[in-house]
């Protein structure tokens, strides 16, 4: 479906117009171009190739505009002089190490010529010339595919219609196809990360980018994947995203709607760091927002948070760590995840271990591991903060482990010490457990001397129930905890 | 000096073709060692000077070949006028990031170089050894590099288009780099065609991959190690393994035995191990140790054995690492495994081997309670039985399991009757104890023969 949506329009622009009406340019364009190509204007470093490249930039872009009539063509700069200066400005601004004001400034430099939309037609050659080398080739690529995003495919298709087929086809098809290739991977690029995609290791990252100051005042905005620098009045400063921040809390707590309330903290958490903001409100949001996620099981959220609180952790900004630390280690225990959980434990400081969130996670940790399951599921009582929600997801597993173990060390077993033991709710619980995993018939009634009827487990019976039960659900985990 | 006689011990190591002695050449350890090469020239000379004395040095050697050696000699100029700067510079305590870097990216320019050559067949095939010693030290300038720009930067801000604020770009930037120059060398080896054994690259496979093992390691990407194992495993026509030199062997199946203990595969870790054990020089005592520290808790897993005192004696670091937690297992004294364990714990954990050495409580454990069954001593003699007849006592109530948990943990933690119920369904589970359980009578009843299985009982 995608593909195909997406594929038509790059078809439709790079097959040959048929038959395109033969355009005659006004004499004074004629004669611009011929004094492009006079010996006595060339300049050392430029080449013909560059000049061609220019020429076909500057006459698409008056002939979308319909000016190519009315422009001064005698006096306008011819399209050497343009390369020179746009090389001169673009080392400058290289040296002084600002990524997004060549951008702008070479729009200044020149304003009523094309090149600050056409920066991204220049050919590779243009962008190795000499002036230009001070400037690393990924930060040029990083430059284009942006700028690609920022115009999006449409105005190139025009443009491309405009300047009908004859003009074209006089320049280097190879060039068209080079723009082509580097068109459809710009919109691929676009089409293959969904907005709420985590966000990639972005080769963006290394860029300096000044800080967005906010302006914008109101309470609530829609997530959107930032595909070029955000304008001031889309992003909200500080004091207003911690109105915002209060106002998610609040109606989480009435309406729980994860939906929105996600899509919310993904705009908040992108307003602070177009803004770079890293202090302890960053930490805050992270903070609500991993809970959250946690309340609701969304784990791919959740980490995410986790990972960003971790390095802000590190910068010692005040919050909440030893809450967090306690969540990765049930995270881990959950995954079963053992290589990272020794890297984990060899962060701990002995101080760590002492504090109370950590020292539960550390002991259901140890009480798993040993198999000590009635140390376990008292600690499953009695977990802090939303280490419950993160127990929830392995609680299953682990009471079919300890039925498991029950079964080869018992013949039966009260119902009451199951429900007991493994901390259900009652002793109905209990049995739903029993009977949903399939092993209603090893539950017995049994009539006392006083009449008292009393539920038993004949679990010796249940035995390989439990086990191949067991087998199941840790496997299931095993190939999660590769992720 | 002149580059002739800075490069004598070269032109000897050439003519004996030897890998060893070429690397020897190209060792950057100590430093001092590099000033008279370092002086014989300078930037603007050195592919003169190095080419006259290669052209003119080296007698009888191929045009192509001498071209090699000459881009490899002037690189390897190039990393030594960094190293030495780096060195008068860290002297001066001012090394800056930078220069750890440049020292790096010079000698990765060697090392590319090296490989470009032994790719494309210019220098001789023994060369590629060269080039793992080389390869070895672009690893530690990695880490050397990695470690400055770390201590330059500390924090950083996440920029571009990210959504979230804290920068999670990797920290060990070079190392990584380095580990994709070590996997095209081991493709380059792998991937030899040449019909020719003798002249084989596939002779460096291993060393290679140990390298590489090592790089993982330290980047803790120990993931990628089961790919390297499993692609040599795939490999039809490698040489026979007995052929390849100890000293390669060695550290691939220490390696192989470590990751397959990192994966809980104790029983394939432990056969890699012994291995490894069995070839280990006698007198490579720090490497024979660190075989043994994964060795020694592989064993207790799968044959819940504890080392001998004489082979703990023998090793004294391995000593000071086990010595009470196997005295206290041997025990059952549940306390003293405790303790010994959380006082291990920081250096268990840096060995990766805390998680698996907790497991072992359960044979301390199940020595506690056999002494319990021990202590219960023998049933009546019945009329007509002899002494010969005598059988263990075989009921014993959970109250005595439960006293001794008790002693056992020290007196401090209370250990209430479900959890002594919990413990003891746990050996049965784990089959470290035979019998069962029965709540109605607070009993324990366990198998007439054979209660604790391999102990005797």
């Amino acid at each position: 479906m995608h593909r195909s949506r997406f594929d038509t329009p790059s078809q439709a622009a790079s097959a040959p117009p048929a038959k395109p009406a033969k355009v005659e340019w006004p004499p004074p364009v004629r004669e611009y171009v011929g004094r492009a190509f006079e010996v006595g204007n060339a300049i050392a470093g430029i080449s013909k190739d560059d000049i061609t490249m220019k020429l076909r930039e500057i006459i698409s872009f008056f002939a979308e505009r319909s000016q190519l009539e009315s422009l001064d063509w005698p006096t306008y700069p011819l399209p050497q002089e343009i390369i020179r200066d746009e090389r001169a400005a673009a080392k400058a601004l290289a040296q002084q190490n600002t990524l997004f004001s060549p951008h702008s400034g070479l729009g200044n430099a020149a304003v009523d010529t094309p090149q600050s939309k056409k920066r991204k037609s220049q050919d590779k050659t243009e962008l190795s010339g000499s002036a230009d080398a001070s400037i690393p080739p990924w930060r040029r690529t990083n430059l284009e595919s942006r700028i690609t995003f920022t115009n999006g495919p449409n105005e190139k298709r025009h443009k491309k219609n405009a300047l009908s087929g004859d003009l074209s086809s006089k320049f280097d098809q190879a060039d068209l196809e080079k723009r082509k290739q580097r068109f459809q991977l710009g919109k691929n690029g676009n089409n293959t990360t969904p907005p709420w995609s985590s966000p990639k290791p972005d080769p963006d990252a290394d860029m300096d980018t000044a800080p967005c100051v906010g302006t914008n005042m109101s309470l609530e905005k829609s997530y959107f994947r930032l595909t070029a620098p955000p304008k001031p009045e889309t992003v909200r400063p500080q004091p207003v995203l911690e109105k915002t921040l209060a106002m998610l809390r609040k109606k989480w707590r009435t309406d729980k709607n994860y939906g929105y309330m996600c899509n919310q903290f993904k705009s908040l958490r992108q307003d602070l760091t177009v803004q770079h903001i890293k202090n302890d409100f960053t930490v805050k949001v992270y903070e609500t927002h991993a809970r959250i996620a946690l309340e609701q099981g969304d784990m791919g959220e959740y980490n995410q948070c986790q990972t960003q609180l971790k390095a802000l952790y590190a910068q010692n900004l005040p919050g909440k760590p030893d809450e967090f630390t306690a969540y990765r280690i049930l995270y881990f225990v959950y995954t079963c995840n053992k290589t990272d959980m020794n890297d984990l434990l060899a962060e701990l400081t002995p101080a760590d271990k002492t504090k109370p969130e950590i020292k539960h996670a550390l002991d259901v940790r140890s009480s798993l591991a040993v198999g000590n399951y009635h140390k376990f599921f008292r600690l499953y009582s009695v977990a802090p903060h939303m280490g419950g929600y993160l127990m929830d997801m392995f609680i299953e597993r682990e009471r079919l482990h300890a039925l498991a173990n029950i079964s080869r060390a018992f013949i039966t077993v009260a119902l009451r010490y199951v429900t007991d033991e493994l901390q259900f709710g009652s002793d109905d619980e209990c049995r739903e457990f029993l009977e949903s995993h399939g092993a209603s018939y090893a539950i017995e009634k049994k009539v006392d001397e006083h009449d008292a009827v009393q539920l038993r487990v004949k679990v010796k019976e249940a035995a390989s129930t439990f086990e191949s039960l067991r087998q199941a659900a840790f496997a299931r985990v095993d190939i999660k905890g590769q992720i | 000096m002149s580059m002739n006689a800075a490069l004598e011990d070269f032109q000897k190591a050439y003519y004996e073709r030897s890998a060893f002695d070429v690397a020897q050449f190209l060792k950057t350890d100590p430093v001092d060692r590099l000033y008279d090469f370092w002086h014989s020239t300078s930037e603007s000379r050195v592919e003169h000077d190095v080419g006259n004395a290669v052209n003119y040095g080296l007698s009888g050697i191929e045009r192509g070949e001498a071209k090699g050696w000459i881009d490899v000699l002037v690189d390897f100029w190039r990393a030594s006028d960094k190293i030495i700067k780096a060195d008068q510079s860290h002297n001066q305590g001012k090394l800056s990031e930078q220069q750890s870097v440049a020292v790096y990216e010079a000698w990765k320019a060697l090392v590319t170089t090296l490989q470009k050559y032994i790719g494309n067949g210019t220098l001789p095939h023994w060369a590629v050894f060269t080039l793992s010693y080389v390869a070895n030290d672009l690893r530690k300038f990695a880490i050397q590099a990695d470690a400055q720009l770390a201590k330059a930067k500390p924090a950083t801000f996440s920029t571009g288009l990210s959504d979230d604020i804290a920068d999670t770009t990797p920290k060990n930037q070079k190392l990584e780099e380095a580990a994709r120059v070590f996997s095209r060398i081991f493709a380059l080896c792998m991937n030899d065609r040449n019909p020719n054994m003798y002249e084989s690259r596939k002779w460096a496979v291993y060393c290679i991959a140990n390298l590489q093992f090592k790089t993982y390691f330290k980047l803790k990407t120990i993931t990628l190690c089961k790919n390297l194992i499993k692609s040599i495993g795939a490999q039809a026509d490698m040489p026979a393994w007995e052929l390849y030199p100890k000293a390669h062997r060695v550290t691939y199946m220490y390696y192989c035995g470590v990751i397959a203990f990192l994966q809980e595969d104790y029983q394939r870790a432990e056969v890699s191990l012994v291995n490894a054990w069995s070839f280990c020089h006698r007198e490579s005592t720090k490497n024979r140790e660190l075989i043994l520290t994964y060795l020694i808790p592989c064993r207790l897993i799968t044959q819940s054995q504890i080392p001998s005192a004489q082979v703990l004696q023998e090793f004294p670091h391995l000593q000071a690492l086990f010595g009470d937690l196997v005295r206290s297992i041997k025990k059952g004294d549940l306390a003293g495994f405790d303790k010994a364990f959380a006082e291990g714990e920081p250096e268990f954990v840096r060995r990766r081997v805390f998680l698996t050495l907790e497991r072992s409580r359960d044979i301390a454990l199940r020595n506690l309670l056999r002494k319990v069954f021990l202590a219960a001593g023998y049933e009546d003699l019945k009329e007509g039985q002899t002494e010969k007849d005598r059988i263990r006592k075989t009921r014993i109530p959970l109250a005595h399991f439960a006293a001794a948990l008790r002693m056992g943990s020290g007196g401090g933690q209370a250990v209430d009757d479900e959890e002594v119920e919990c413990l003891l369904a746990n050996m049965i589970y784990k089959g470290l104890m035979k019998g069962y359980i029965s709540r109605e009578h607070a009993m324990v009843v366990l198998n007439k023969k054979g209660a604790f299985p391999g102990t005797g009982v």
